[in-house]
Protein backbone atom coordinates (compact mmCIF):
# COMPACT_ATOMS: atom_id res chain seq x y z
CA UNK A 1 0.00 0.00 0.00
CA UNK A 2 2.72 2.42 1.05
CA UNK A 3 4.69 1.46 -2.01
CA UNK A 4 1.76 2.32 -4.27
CA UNK A 5 1.31 5.70 -2.59
CA UNK A 6 4.98 6.43 -2.91
CA UNK A 7 4.92 5.61 -6.62
CA UNK A 8 1.88 7.86 -7.16
CA UNK A 9 3.50 10.62 -5.17
CA UNK A 10 6.70 10.20 -7.12
CA UNK A 11 4.87 10.45 -10.44
CA UNK A 12 3.01 13.53 -9.29
CA UNK A 13 6.19 15.27 -8.17
CA UNK A 14 7.93 14.31 -11.42
CA UNK A 15 5.05 15.79 -13.45
CA UNK A 16 5.08 19.05 -11.53
CA UNK A 17 8.83 19.37 -11.77
CA UNK A 18 8.70 18.67 -15.51
CA UNK A 19 5.98 21.24 -16.09
CA UNK A 20 7.77 23.77 -13.92
CA UNK A 21 11.04 23.03 -15.71
CA UNK A 22 9.42 23.76 -19.03
CA UNK A 23 7.38 26.80 -18.10
CA UNK A 24 9.63 28.72 -15.70
CA UNK A 25 12.69 29.22 -17.97
CA UNK A 26 10.45 30.15 -20.88
CA UNK A 27 8.60 32.70 -18.79
CA UNK A 28 11.80 34.09 -17.26
CA UNK A 29 13.52 34.45 -20.59
CA UNK A 30 10.85 36.93 -21.73
CA UNK A 31 10.78 35.25 -25.10
CA UNK A 32 7.92 37.32 -26.55
CA UNK A 33 9.76 40.53 -25.60
CA UNK A 34 12.90 39.34 -27.33
CA UNK A 35 10.94 38.82 -30.52
CA UNK A 36 9.24 42.16 -30.13
CA UNK A 37 12.62 43.87 -29.63
CA UNK A 38 14.13 42.11 -32.64
CA UNK A 39 11.14 43.07 -34.76
CA UNK A 40 11.32 46.68 -33.55
CA UNK A 41 15.02 46.97 -34.37
CA UNK A 42 14.50 45.32 -37.75
CA UNK A 43 11.76 47.87 -38.54
CA UNK A 44 14.03 50.72 -37.43
CA UNK A 45 16.91 49.48 -39.57
CA UNK A 46 14.56 49.11 -42.55
CA UNK A 47 13.20 52.65 -42.11
CA UNK A 48 16.67 54.17 -41.69
CA UNK A 49 17.97 52.32 -44.73
CA UNK A 50 15.09 53.68 -46.78
CA UNK A 51 15.78 57.22 -45.55
CA UNK A 52 19.49 56.98 -46.37
CA UNK A 53 18.68 55.66 -49.84
CA UNK A 54 16.32 58.59 -50.43
CA UNK A 55 18.79 61.11 -49.09
CA UNK A 56 21.64 59.75 -51.18
CA UNK A 57 20.32 61.87 -54.01
CA UNK A 58 22.62 64.90 -54.22
CA UNK A 59 21.31 68.43 -54.03
CA UNK A 60 20.47 69.95 -57.39
CA UNK A 61 22.27 73.07 -58.59
CA UNK A 62 19.08 75.08 -58.13
CA UNK A 63 18.69 73.84 -54.56
CA UNK A 64 22.37 74.60 -53.95
CA UNK A 65 21.81 78.15 -55.20
CA UNK A 66 18.76 78.54 -52.93
CA UNK A 67 20.86 77.56 -49.94
CA UNK A 68 23.73 79.83 -51.02
CA UNK A 69 21.35 82.73 -51.61
CA UNK A 70 20.07 82.47 -48.05
CA UNK A 71 23.63 82.36 -46.70
CA UNK A 72 24.50 85.40 -48.80
CA UNK A 73 21.46 87.30 -47.51
CA UNK A 74 22.57 86.73 -43.91
CA UNK A 75 26.14 87.74 -44.77
CA UNK A 76 24.98 90.94 -46.45
CA UNK A 77 22.61 91.65 -43.58
CA UNK A 78 25.44 91.35 -41.08
CA UNK A 79 28.43 92.91 -42.83
CA UNK A 80 26.86 94.96 -45.65
CA UNK A 81 28.33 95.28 -49.09
CA UNK A 82 31.06 97.80 -49.66
CA UNK A 83 29.63 100.49 -51.89
CA UNK A 84 32.33 101.12 -54.46
CA UNK A 85 31.39 100.41 -58.06
CA UNK A 86 34.97 100.49 -59.36
CA UNK A 87 36.18 97.98 -56.80
CA UNK A 88 33.11 95.83 -57.36
CA UNK A 89 33.80 95.72 -61.07
CA UNK A 90 37.49 95.02 -60.53
CA UNK A 91 36.92 92.18 -58.06
CA UNK A 92 34.36 90.64 -60.42
CA UNK A 93 36.79 90.88 -63.35
CA UNK A 94 39.56 89.16 -61.41
CA UNK A 95 37.06 86.66 -60.01
CA UNK A 96 35.59 85.86 -63.42
CA UNK A 97 39.10 85.36 -64.80
CA UNK A 98 40.00 82.68 -62.23
CA UNK A 99 36.50 81.18 -62.02
CA UNK A 100 36.61 80.49 -65.77
CA UNK A 101 39.21 77.83 -64.93
CA UNK A 102 36.92 76.07 -62.45
CA UNK A 103 35.73 72.54 -63.18
CA UNK A 104 32.13 73.46 -62.33
CA UNK A 105 30.81 75.18 -65.44
CA UNK A 106 27.19 74.93 -64.30
CA UNK A 107 27.86 77.45 -61.55
CA UNK A 108 27.79 81.18 -62.15
CA UNK A 109 30.09 82.83 -59.64
CA UNK A 110 29.18 86.11 -57.96
CA UNK A 111 31.84 88.18 -56.20
CA UNK A 112 31.28 90.91 -53.64
CA UNK A 113 33.31 93.00 -51.20
CA UNK A 114 32.12 93.23 -47.62
CA UNK A 115 32.48 96.49 -45.75
CA UNK A 116 34.68 95.45 -42.86
CA UNK A 117 38.31 95.80 -41.84
CA UNK A 118 38.47 92.14 -40.88
CA UNK A 119 40.69 90.12 -43.19
CA UNK A 120 38.42 87.38 -44.47
CA UNK A 121 37.15 85.67 -47.56
CA UNK A 122 34.63 82.89 -47.84
CA UNK A 123 32.20 81.33 -50.23
CA UNK A 124 28.75 79.85 -50.00
CA UNK A 125 27.26 77.03 -52.07
CA UNK A 126 25.96 78.16 -55.44
CA UNK A 127 28.95 80.38 -56.22
CA UNK A 128 28.58 83.32 -53.82
CA UNK A 129 32.10 84.55 -53.04
CA UNK A 130 32.82 87.23 -50.48
CA UNK A 131 36.04 89.05 -49.72
CA UNK A 132 36.32 91.76 -47.11
CA UNK A 133 37.62 95.26 -47.65
CA UNK A 134 40.38 94.37 -45.16
CA UNK A 135 41.48 91.38 -47.22
CA UNK A 136 41.61 93.41 -50.43
CA UNK A 137 43.64 96.06 -48.62
CA UNK A 138 46.14 93.42 -47.45
CA UNK A 139 46.85 92.34 -51.04
CA UNK A 140 49.81 94.01 -52.69
CA UNK A 141 49.03 93.03 -56.25
CA UNK A 142 46.36 91.49 -58.45
CA UNK A 143 47.91 88.02 -58.39
CA UNK A 144 47.39 87.86 -54.61
CA UNK A 145 43.76 88.92 -54.96
CA UNK A 146 43.36 86.33 -57.71
CA UNK A 147 44.87 83.68 -55.43
CA UNK A 148 42.43 84.42 -52.61
CA UNK A 149 39.39 84.48 -54.89
CA UNK A 150 40.57 81.31 -56.63
CA UNK A 151 40.82 79.58 -53.24
CA UNK A 152 37.17 80.42 -52.59
CA UNK A 153 36.14 79.29 -56.06
CA UNK A 154 37.99 76.08 -55.17
CA UNK A 155 35.68 75.53 -52.19
CA UNK A 156 32.62 75.85 -54.41
CA UNK A 157 34.12 73.69 -57.14
CA UNK A 158 35.14 71.07 -54.57
CA UNK A 159 31.59 71.20 -53.10
CA UNK A 160 33.14 71.26 -49.65
CA UNK A 161 30.23 72.94 -47.89
CA UNK A 162 27.68 71.25 -50.12
CA UNK A 163 28.93 67.81 -49.16
CA UNK A 164 28.67 68.65 -45.47
CA UNK A 165 25.09 69.75 -45.99
CA UNK A 166 24.25 66.66 -48.02
CA UNK A 167 25.78 64.35 -45.42
CA UNK A 168 23.93 65.89 -42.49
CA UNK A 169 20.92 63.88 -41.40
CA UNK A 170 18.90 66.88 -40.24
CA UNK A 171 19.53 68.50 -43.59
CA UNK A 172 18.68 65.30 -45.42
CA UNK A 173 15.32 65.12 -43.73
CA UNK A 174 14.28 68.41 -45.31
CA UNK A 175 15.99 68.07 -48.66
CA UNK A 176 13.04 66.49 -50.41
CA UNK A 177 10.51 69.18 -49.48
CA UNK A 178 10.32 71.76 -52.25
CA UNK A 179 8.63 74.23 -49.90
CA UNK A 180 11.78 74.24 -47.78
CA UNK A 181 13.63 76.14 -50.49
CA UNK A 182 11.44 79.22 -50.33
CA UNK A 183 13.61 82.21 -49.26
CA UNK A 184 13.37 82.75 -45.53
CA UNK A 185 11.90 79.31 -44.80
CA UNK A 186 12.73 77.77 -41.44
CA UNK A 187 14.69 75.13 -43.23
CA UNK A 188 16.88 77.57 -45.18
CA UNK A 189 17.31 79.72 -42.07
CA UNK A 190 18.56 76.75 -40.12
CA UNK A 191 20.80 75.40 -42.85
CA UNK A 192 22.29 78.78 -43.74
CA UNK A 193 22.99 79.58 -40.10
CA UNK A 194 24.79 76.32 -39.63
CA UNK A 195 26.81 76.83 -42.79
CA UNK A 196 27.99 80.15 -41.40
CA UNK A 197 28.83 78.59 -38.03
CA UNK A 198 30.77 75.92 -39.85
CA UNK A 199 32.59 78.37 -42.10
CA UNK A 200 33.38 81.16 -39.68
CA UNK A 201 33.50 79.53 -36.25
CA UNK A 202 34.33 75.87 -36.62
CA UNK A 203 36.15 75.82 -39.93
CA UNK A 204 36.09 73.24 -42.67
CA UNK A 205 38.19 70.08 -42.49
CA UNK A 206 41.91 70.74 -43.07
CA UNK A 207 41.70 68.45 -46.10
CA UNK A 208 39.05 70.70 -47.65
CA UNK A 209 41.23 73.76 -47.08
CA UNK A 210 44.25 72.08 -48.63
CA UNK A 211 42.06 70.99 -51.55
CA UNK A 212 40.78 74.56 -52.03
CA UNK A 213 44.38 75.80 -51.94
CA UNK A 214 45.42 73.27 -54.58
CA UNK A 215 42.47 74.12 -56.79
CA UNK A 216 42.98 77.85 -56.29
CA UNK A 217 46.65 77.67 -57.19
CA UNK A 218 45.75 75.67 -60.29
CA UNK A 219 43.04 78.13 -61.37
CA UNK A 220 45.28 81.16 -60.81
CA UNK A 221 48.05 79.59 -62.84
CA UNK A 222 45.64 78.55 -65.60
CA UNK A 223 44.24 82.08 -65.65
CA UNK A 224 47.68 83.46 -66.42
CA UNK A 225 48.72 84.69 -62.97
CA UNK A 226 51.79 83.49 -61.09
CA UNK A 227 50.67 80.50 -59.07
CA UNK A 228 52.11 81.73 -55.78
CA UNK A 229 49.75 84.67 -55.25
CA UNK A 230 47.81 82.86 -52.53
CA UNK A 231 51.03 81.78 -50.83
CA UNK A 232 52.28 85.37 -50.65
CA UNK A 233 48.94 86.54 -49.32
CA UNK A 234 48.98 83.88 -46.59
CA UNK A 235 52.38 85.01 -45.35
CA UNK A 236 51.08 88.57 -45.02
CA UNK A 237 47.89 87.36 -43.36
CA UNK A 238 49.92 85.46 -40.80
CA UNK A 239 51.94 88.56 -40.00
CA UNK A 240 48.83 90.74 -39.81
CA UNK A 241 46.97 88.41 -37.46
CA UNK A 242 50.06 88.11 -35.27
CA UNK A 243 49.90 91.88 -34.95
CA UNK A 244 46.25 91.76 -33.90
CA UNK A 245 44.29 91.84 -37.14
CA UNK A 246 40.99 89.97 -37.00
CA UNK A 247 40.61 87.03 -39.33
CA UNK A 248 38.75 83.79 -38.89
CA UNK A 249 41.17 82.27 -41.41
CA UNK A 250 43.86 82.24 -38.73
CA UNK A 251 41.50 80.56 -36.24
CA UNK A 252 39.84 78.01 -38.47
CA UNK A 253 42.31 77.23 -41.25
CA UNK A 254 45.38 75.00 -41.11
CA UNK A 255 48.66 76.72 -40.14
CA UNK A 256 50.04 78.97 -42.85
CA UNK A 257 53.34 77.11 -42.91
CA UNK A 258 51.61 73.82 -43.74
CA UNK A 259 49.59 75.46 -46.47
CA UNK A 260 52.55 77.28 -47.99
CA UNK A 261 54.64 74.11 -47.92
CA UNK A 262 51.97 72.26 -49.85
CA UNK A 263 51.56 75.08 -52.34
CA UNK A 264 55.30 75.19 -52.97
CA UNK A 265 55.38 71.43 -53.47
CA UNK A 266 52.44 71.66 -55.88
CA UNK A 267 54.12 74.37 -57.93
CA UNK A 268 57.43 72.48 -57.93
CA UNK A 269 55.81 69.20 -58.92
CA UNK A 270 54.01 70.88 -61.82
CA UNK A 271 57.21 72.60 -62.98
CA UNK A 272 55.36 75.88 -63.29
CA UNK A 273 58.03 78.41 -64.19
CA UNK A 274 55.75 81.42 -63.91
CA UNK A 275 57.85 83.82 -61.84
CA UNK A 276 57.91 86.22 -64.77
CA UNK A 277 54.14 86.25 -65.12
CA UNK A 278 52.40 89.57 -64.39
CA UNK A 279 51.59 90.27 -60.77
CA UNK A 280 49.89 93.48 -61.86
CA UNK A 281 50.74 95.55 -58.82
CA UNK A 282 50.22 98.84 -60.67
CA UNK A 283 46.80 97.92 -61.96
CA UNK A 284 45.83 96.68 -58.53
CA UNK A 285 46.95 99.96 -56.95
CA UNK A 286 45.00 101.98 -59.50
CA UNK A 287 41.83 99.90 -59.20
CA UNK A 288 41.86 99.93 -55.40
CA UNK A 289 42.75 103.60 -55.06
CA UNK A 290 39.20 104.30 -53.93
CA UNK A 291 39.65 101.76 -51.17
CA UNK A 292 42.77 103.56 -49.95
CA UNK A 293 40.91 106.86 -49.99
CA UNK A 294 38.05 105.34 -48.02
CA UNK A 295 40.48 103.97 -45.48
CA UNK A 296 42.22 107.32 -45.12
CA UNK A 297 38.89 109.02 -44.67
CA UNK A 298 37.85 106.65 -41.93
CA UNK B 1 -8.39 10.27 7.92
CA UNK B 2 -5.91 7.57 7.37
CA UNK B 3 -2.28 8.55 7.63
CA UNK B 4 -1.48 7.62 4.01
CA UNK B 5 -4.32 9.79 2.72
CA UNK B 6 -3.13 12.65 4.92
CA UNK B 7 0.31 12.20 3.47
CA UNK B 8 -1.08 12.34 -0.06
CA UNK B 9 -3.07 15.47 0.74
CA UNK B 10 -0.05 17.18 2.26
CA UNK B 11 2.07 16.22 -0.71
CA UNK B 12 -0.61 17.44 -3.11
CA UNK B 13 -0.87 20.80 -1.31
CA UNK B 14 2.89 21.10 -1.30
CA UNK B 15 3.09 20.34 -5.00
CA UNK B 16 0.24 22.71 -5.75
CA UNK B 17 2.03 25.43 -3.81
CA UNK B 18 5.23 24.79 -5.75
CA UNK B 19 3.31 24.88 -9.03
CA UNK B 20 1.53 28.10 -8.15
CA UNK B 21 4.83 29.63 -7.10
CA UNK B 22 6.47 28.53 -10.31
CA UNK B 23 3.73 30.14 -12.39
CA UNK B 24 3.55 33.29 -10.29
CA UNK B 25 7.28 34.01 -10.39
CA UNK B 26 7.40 34.75 -14.11
CA UNK B 27 4.13 36.66 -13.86
CA UNK B 28 5.72 38.93 -11.29
CA UNK B 29 8.92 39.09 -13.25
CA UNK B 30 7.33 39.93 -16.53
CA UNK B 31 6.24 43.43 -15.64
CA UNK B 32 9.61 43.97 -14.04
CA UNK B 33 11.21 42.57 -17.12
CA UNK B 34 9.05 44.95 -19.11
CA UNK B 35 10.16 47.81 -16.94
CA UNK B 36 13.76 46.73 -17.36
CA UNK B 37 13.20 46.55 -21.09
CA UNK B 38 11.64 50.00 -21.07
CA UNK B 39 14.57 51.31 -19.05
CA UNK B 40 16.97 49.61 -21.43
CA UNK B 41 15.13 51.12 -24.39
CA UNK B 42 15.27 54.54 -22.75
CA UNK B 43 18.98 54.13 -22.11
CA UNK B 44 19.49 53.06 -25.70
CA UNK B 45 17.49 56.05 -26.92
CA UNK B 46 19.54 58.37 -24.72
CA UNK B 47 22.74 56.83 -26.02
CA UNK B 48 21.49 57.15 -29.59
CA UNK B 49 20.55 60.79 -28.99
CA UNK B 50 23.98 61.48 -27.51
CA UNK B 51 25.61 59.78 -30.49
CA UNK B 52 23.43 61.82 -32.82
CA UNK B 53 24.43 65.00 -31.02
CA UNK B 54 28.09 64.05 -31.23
CA UNK B 55 27.76 63.35 -34.93
CA UNK B 56 25.83 66.54 -35.46
CA UNK B 57 28.66 68.44 -33.83
CA UNK B 58 30.35 68.74 -37.19
CA UNK B 59 27.64 70.70 -38.88
CA UNK B 60 24.76 71.37 -36.54
CA UNK B 61 26.85 71.55 -33.40
CA UNK B 62 26.84 75.31 -33.54
CA UNK B 63 23.14 75.49 -32.94
CA UNK B 64 23.47 73.89 -29.53
CA UNK B 65 25.33 76.78 -28.02
CA UNK B 66 22.52 79.09 -29.03
CA UNK B 67 19.54 76.93 -28.25
CA UNK B 68 21.04 75.50 -25.07
CA UNK B 69 19.95 72.04 -26.13
CA UNK B 70 22.83 70.49 -24.26
CA UNK B 71 25.41 71.33 -21.68
CA UNK B 72 28.16 69.89 -23.85
CA UNK B 73 30.80 72.34 -24.98
CA UNK B 74 30.30 72.86 -28.66
CA UNK B 75 33.02 73.16 -31.25
CA UNK B 76 32.06 76.79 -31.59
CA UNK B 77 32.93 77.72 -28.05
CA UNK B 78 36.10 75.67 -28.21
CA UNK B 79 37.16 77.36 -31.43
CA UNK B 80 36.17 80.84 -30.44
CA UNK B 81 38.02 80.65 -27.17
CA UNK B 82 36.94 83.49 -24.95
CA UNK B 83 34.17 84.55 -27.29
CA UNK B 84 30.88 83.16 -26.10
CA UNK B 85 29.19 83.54 -29.47
CA UNK B 86 31.15 83.20 -32.70
CA UNK B 87 30.86 85.51 -35.68
CA UNK B 88 29.22 82.76 -37.67
CA UNK B 89 26.49 82.40 -35.09
CA UNK B 90 25.92 86.13 -34.97
CA UNK B 91 25.76 86.26 -38.74
CA UNK B 92 23.53 83.21 -38.81
CA UNK B 93 21.08 84.85 -36.44
CA UNK B 94 20.54 87.76 -38.83
CA UNK B 95 17.07 87.91 -40.32
CA UNK B 96 17.72 89.30 -43.80
CA UNK B 97 15.63 92.30 -44.71
CA UNK B 98 14.10 92.94 -48.10
CA UNK B 99 17.00 95.31 -48.78
CA UNK B 100 19.49 92.55 -47.97
CA UNK B 101 17.75 90.20 -50.38
CA UNK B 102 17.72 92.91 -53.03
CA UNK B 103 21.46 93.35 -52.52
CA UNK B 104 22.00 89.63 -53.08
CA UNK B 105 19.80 89.79 -56.16
CA UNK B 106 21.98 92.66 -57.34
CA UNK B 107 25.02 90.45 -56.82
CA UNK B 108 23.44 87.75 -58.96
CA UNK B 109 22.36 90.11 -61.69
CA UNK B 110 25.76 91.77 -61.88
CA UNK B 111 27.40 90.27 -64.90
CA UNK B 112 30.22 91.64 -66.94
CA UNK B 113 30.15 91.38 -70.72
CA UNK B 114 32.53 88.70 -71.91
CA UNK B 115 34.30 91.23 -74.11
CA UNK B 116 35.08 93.32 -71.02
CA UNK B 117 36.56 90.29 -69.27
CA UNK B 118 38.61 89.49 -72.35
CA UNK B 119 39.87 93.05 -72.63
CA UNK B 120 40.74 93.04 -68.94
CA UNK B 121 42.81 89.90 -69.43
CA UNK B 122 44.52 91.27 -72.52
CA UNK B 123 45.32 94.55 -70.80
CA UNK B 124 46.95 92.60 -67.98
CA UNK B 125 48.85 90.42 -70.45
CA UNK B 126 47.20 87.39 -68.91
CA UNK B 127 47.01 84.35 -71.09
CA UNK B 128 44.22 82.19 -69.70
CA UNK B 129 44.10 78.56 -70.79
CA UNK B 130 40.35 78.76 -71.44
Amino acid sequence: MHGRISRRLGRLILSVVTIAGLTVPAAWSGEPQIWNTIKKHADTVQKKTAKVQEAAKPMSVEEEKDVGREVAAKVVGFSHLYKNDELRRYVNLVGATVAAQSERREIQYHFAVLDTDDINAFSAPGGYVFITRGAVALCEDESELAGVLAHEVGHVAGKHVLHIVERDRVMQAGMKEASNYVPGSDYLQKVSKNILVKLLDQGLAPGDEFDADARGVKYAHAAGYPADGLERFLVKLDQATNQGANSFWSRTHPPVKDRDDRIQKQIASQHWEDADRPRLADRFAAETAGLAKTKQGM
Amino acid sequence: MRPNRRLILCAFILILAVAVAAVSVPQQDQPQGGQDQTQTDQQQQQQQQQQKKKKKGGFFGGLKAVTGETGEQSEVTRTAGSKSVGEGEKMGDVQPTAADRRAVKGMEDYSLPQKDVKKFQEDGKLQPQQ
